[in-house]
């Protein structure tokens, strides 16, 4: 049984002592000292706001911090809630935080989250990231009512987001989610989402916690299974979400997290994305205009830059990755100059595909491939806040849907050479 | 009965009695005290030492009582005086105590006294209530019974001007500020205790004065007549005892101990919600809150615990929140609720499960107090939502299976109120006979449990010190008195839980449970382990050999 391996005898006690629950919010960190204490205290306000009556816990599952950040977790389950809200407890609100082994990895903490949501038989379990410091008490309600009460499997979130936020979920992840496996959904790789209890045991008893997958991107992959295991989704929308300001930005483990657990997903669910899948049905729940305004921290001139030296730098690698036609345009791209450059959609779905050909029959080292994506997403990153620069929402949607059929009219090529030659 | 122990209200098991629902012994269909006297046997056997009697004086009983016409008598319907003497006469022979109801509050619309009041507003007793040309007076002033009463002020068309009633409007309030309405509250009260009567419950006592700009509760001058009253009770009644009746908040009701110079006992209201609030929710949290909200009382005084009375399971000390979660887990059924509050017994309350009435009971008996039996409760009587008001937790006691449950001769269609006949509740199912006749009927089970408590002092006068295992669903604590120490773990789930406690303060104790006498591990240095089936409790007594 994988929860035997996965849970420490102490925190074990600790669940005993919590007993059978509705609920469990699961909260994952590592060095979140700064806004953990925050985010924990809004999930409880939340839980006895909207839940008074269920039986709730709130499990952090700690990679290792040495910030404080267990502390701040403890303290916030301690402090007084009536000070800061007008909120009275029925019952015992109860908090564990735990610290795993062979971390930090969220995936690894979300397998000791999945793990005790089984052994407690929740009904439900939220996850929340403890960056999200504009989380507010009614996002409980958000995203755990549609499975209390509507017995859907996930809710994933919708959120309001900075005109430039999530990049490479729009450019990556949802485009390629959403053609080759039918789910159109915002937040694919979501940091605060709700599943069903029988959802997450299901999540438990597959066999990636000892893989990649198991480590990193696991949201994803979750998303993903339920998606192609044709589970009843939701998104709800939750409110605005912002990046904490002085939260680390590391794009090479980002896209360690999304290419890497996309392409590895392409490994294991051939038959599905070479058919055609069906669309999987998202409803989303008390929708709102999903894009707010506020300045971009991104460098345009900086993107370019990078993009342009690290076509020149990775040529030898690009070469063993990319067909001829598309390195040959890339490196064409690398010589125009930033007014006239341009990283068109069907290039960069091309682009796409062919790393994700590369990374299934290894022709360098997998995680060589997934990093050399790096410069070239920035070179498309670039593209993107050019042609969005003075965009309305509705014709950020558009180029997005233009983005979608990009990597629909590339995917025949991504079929012919998944088995075939380079 | 002698006063040789001041503090007797403190090791006391009391039963909660009324005469019209005891036992008939003239077969007119109504309890008497001739019947409630032939009865004491039982009491005795089941073992409680005081009982508390509902009133019993004359009343056109729109107020099961509470709306008295004369104070100094015997409602007829129950007999006469000297059947009340003898029935005194006959609880203290077997050791067994008497409490009787003292309305200070208010009288019925029907006594004399108000007649009186209302012919005229020249009438010397004109000032004995409070009347006003206005319904505007004391605004701060909630309303009590909120689904019948829209004011507290009522029309009288007689005298033509408003008087005032905090409860039903056929209940005038007295009015306090007159000394000759204490003077002769007095002299009733001293009527009752020339015969013998051990206690008074008074009721309603936060609402005696009324003063502009309060809430016309728990005012000082409420205080004073209290004190003034007990003073006077000890000075030439010494032993005697008083008891209040005040659904209040634990900080507003300390008040009524005063430095012990005012009530020697109080109903801890707050406390019994929560208990079936704890048990629902399967959590110690609301029992343990309100015990530690609850303030230090003189060491004279007591807590009165109880589980059900003659009254719904009053909800206004409670929140909001936990107002709807008691009647959504309670009284599904509108017919259940009345007023702010739900009007059954314990039994069906707790779906007639018994291992979780034995776990009520059994709190009620080890957490700090003196414990209060509704009659019936011991056998798991049913009640009758239908028959209005609180009616319906009223009804006959259920002594066996035969002739109207062999509380009366009469004819069924005479009786004061009808018997519970349902399949599951009724007198044929639900009777003393068939449970005497068997060791484990609940009947037996509770004379065990009071045998056992009053047996253990240290349950009535010790202190209480809660234990919080980190398991949420056991609710631990010790009692404490001189050398003695009990621990009390009970499990308000419905499934098995173990529990690890931190008895490290009684390392090397032996565990003797108090129910079968076993002997249970020694404690040592390492939290000790705990196995408790659903809904279990264990009284331990702890042992140093």
């Amino acid at each position: 049984m994988p929860e035997e391996s996965i849970l420490s005898d102490g925190f074990v006690r600790e669940l005993m002592n919590v007993g059978d629950v509705d609920i469990v919010v699961g909260v994952p960190t590592y060095n979140d000292a700064r806004s953990v204490g925050q985010v924990v205290q809004a999930v409880r306000a939340g839980l006895l706001k909207h839940f008074p009556r269920e039986r709730s816990v709130i499990i952090n599952a700690d990679g290792g911090s040495r910030d404080g950040t267990q502390d701040m977790v403890r303290a916030a389950a301690i402090s007084d809630l009536s000070l800061v809200s007008d909120v009275h407890a029925l019952r015992t609100l109860h908090s564990i935080s735990t610290q795993y082994e062979g971390g930090p990895a969220n995936g690894i903490a979300m397998h000791t989250i999945l793990a005790a949501t089984d052994l407690l038989q929740a009904r439900t379990c939220a996850i929340v990231s403890p960056e999200s410091t504009t989380l507010e008490p009614d996002w409980m309600e958000r995203l755990l009512r549609p499975v209390l009460r509507d017995g859907n499997d996930l809710v994933l979130p919708i959120y309001r987001r900075p005109k430039f936020d999530g990049l490479l979920i729009r450019n990556l992840v949802f485009p390629m989610a959403n053609v080759l496996y039918g789910c159109p959904v915002r937040e694919p790789y979501p940091s605060d989402f709700a599943f069903s209890g029988e959802l997450g045991s299901n999540f438990l008893g597959q066999d990636i916690w000892n893989q990649e997958q198991g480590r990193l991107g696991t949201e994803l992959w979750m998303t993903l299974w339920a998606a192609i295991g044709k589970r009843k989704l939701v998104q709800s929308f939750l409110g605005t979400k912002t990046r904490r300001e002085d939260a680390p930005s590391d794009l090479v483990a980002a896209m360690r997290e999304t290419a890497g657990t996309l392409f590895t997903s392409l490994d294991a669910y051939t038959s599905i994305w070479h058919s055609t899948p069906e669309t999987v049905i998202a409803p989303c729940i008390g929708c709102e205009p999903a894009i707010s305004d506020g300045p971009s921290r991104l460098n345009r001139k900086r993107l370019y830059d990078m993009f342009t030296f690290g076509v020149k730098e990775l040529d030898p690698v690009f070469l063993s990755i990319l067909t001829t036609p598309t390195h040959d345009e890339l490196k064409r791209l690398a010589e125009l100059p930033e007014e006239k450059f341009t990283y068109s959609e069907e290039l960069w779905a091309r682009t796409v595909y062919e790393f994700a050909i590369s990374f299934h029959k290894t022709v360098i080292g997998r995680d060589h491939i997934v990093q050399a994506l790096v410069p070239l997403f920035r070179g498309r990153a670039h593209t993107f806040l050019t042609q969005n620069r003075d965009a309305s929402a509705e014709e950020m949607e558009r180029n997005l849907e233009i983005l979608c059929k990009a990597f629909e009219q590339e995917k025949p090529h991504l079929i012919d050479r998944w088995d075939g030659g380079k | 009965m002698a006063a040789q122990d001041g503090l007797w209200y403190k090791d006391a098991v009391i039963y909660q009695v009324h005469v019209r629902a005891f036992y008939d012994s003239s077969g007119d269909g109504n309890g008497d005290f001739r019947g409630l006297a032939q009865k004491l046997d039982y009491l005795q056997e089941l073992g409680v030492n005081t009982i508390w009697l509902m009133p019993f004086f004359p009343s056109p009983l729109r107020d099961d009582g509470y709306d008295i016409a004369d104070y100094r008598s015997v409602n007829p319907t129950y007999g006469t005086l000297d059947d009340f003497k003898a029935f005194l006469q006959a609880a203290h022979q077997r050791g067994i105590r008497v409490i009787i109801e003292m309305v200070l509050n208010h009288t019925s619309d029907q006594h004399p006294w108000f007649q009186e009041s209302r012919s005229s507003r020249n009438n010397p007793r004109r000032d004995w209530y409070v009347w006003s040309d206005t319904d505007t007076k004391y605004k701060g002033t909630r309303l009590i019974f909120l689904d019948t009463e829209l004011s507290n002020w009522a029309w009288d068309p007689v005298s033509k001007q408003y008087y005032w009633h905090r409860f039903f409007s056929h209940q005038p309030d007295l009015n306090y500020d007159n000394p000759q309405v204490r003077e002769e509250m007095w002299d009733i009260m001293k009527f009752w205790l020339q015969m013998g009567v051990d206690a008074f419950r008074l009721d309603a006592v936060p609402y005696l004065v009324e003063r502009e700009g309060t809430n016309c509760e728990n005012l000082p001058e409420t205080h004073e007549i209290i004190k003034d009253l007990r003073a006077r009770m000890d000075r030439e009644f010494p032993g005697r005892m008083l008891l209040a009746e005040a659904n209040q908040w634990p900080t507003d009701l300390r008040a009524y101990f005063g430095n012990g110079d005012e009530f020697h006992m109080a109903f801890h209201f707050p406390l019994m919600p929560r208990m079936f609030m704890g048990l629902k929710l399967e959590d110690r949290k609301p029992i343990t809150e309100i015990l530690k909200q609850t303030p230090e009382i003189p060491e004279n005084c007591q807590w009165c615990l109880f589980l059900r009375n003659h009254d719904e399971l009053t909800l206004e000390m409670v929140t909001d929140m936990e107002r709807d979660y008691m009647y959504d887990e309670y009284a599904k059924d509108k017919a259940m609720r009345i007023n702010l509050g739900i009007r059954r017994r314990l039994a069906p309350l707790l779906d007639n499960d018994r291992r979780r009435i034995e776990l009520m009971n059994g709190l009620l008996m080890s957490l700090p107090g003196t414990p209060i039996i509704y009659y019936g409760d011991e056998i798991g009587m049913g009640d009758n939502v239908h028959l209005g008001d609180r009616h319906g937790v009223r009804t006959p006691m259920q002594w066996e299976g035969g002739w109207n449950g062999g509380f009366s001769a009469a004819d069924p269609e005479t009786l004061y109120s009808p018997l519970m006949l349902n399949p599951v509740y009724g007198f044929q199912a639900i009777n003393v006979q068939s449970q005497k006749r068997f060791e484990h009927s609940l009947l037996s089970w509770m004379k065990r449990l009071i045998r056992i408590r009053k047996a253990t002092p240290v349950l009535g006068r010790g202190s209480i010190q809660f234990l919080y295992p980190a398991n949420h669903r056991v609710l631990a604590y010790t009692r404490k008195l001189g050398n003695e120490t009990i621990l009390a773990v009970n499990n308000l789930s419905s499934k098995a839980q173990a529990v690890e406690l931190d008895l490290k303060e009684y390392r090397g104790n032996i565990l003797v449970e108090m129910f079968g006498r076993n002997i249970f591990p020694r404690i040592g240095d390492v939290p000790y382990l705990l196995t408790l089936g659903p809904y279990q409790f264990f009284w331990f007594r702890l042992r140093r050999i």
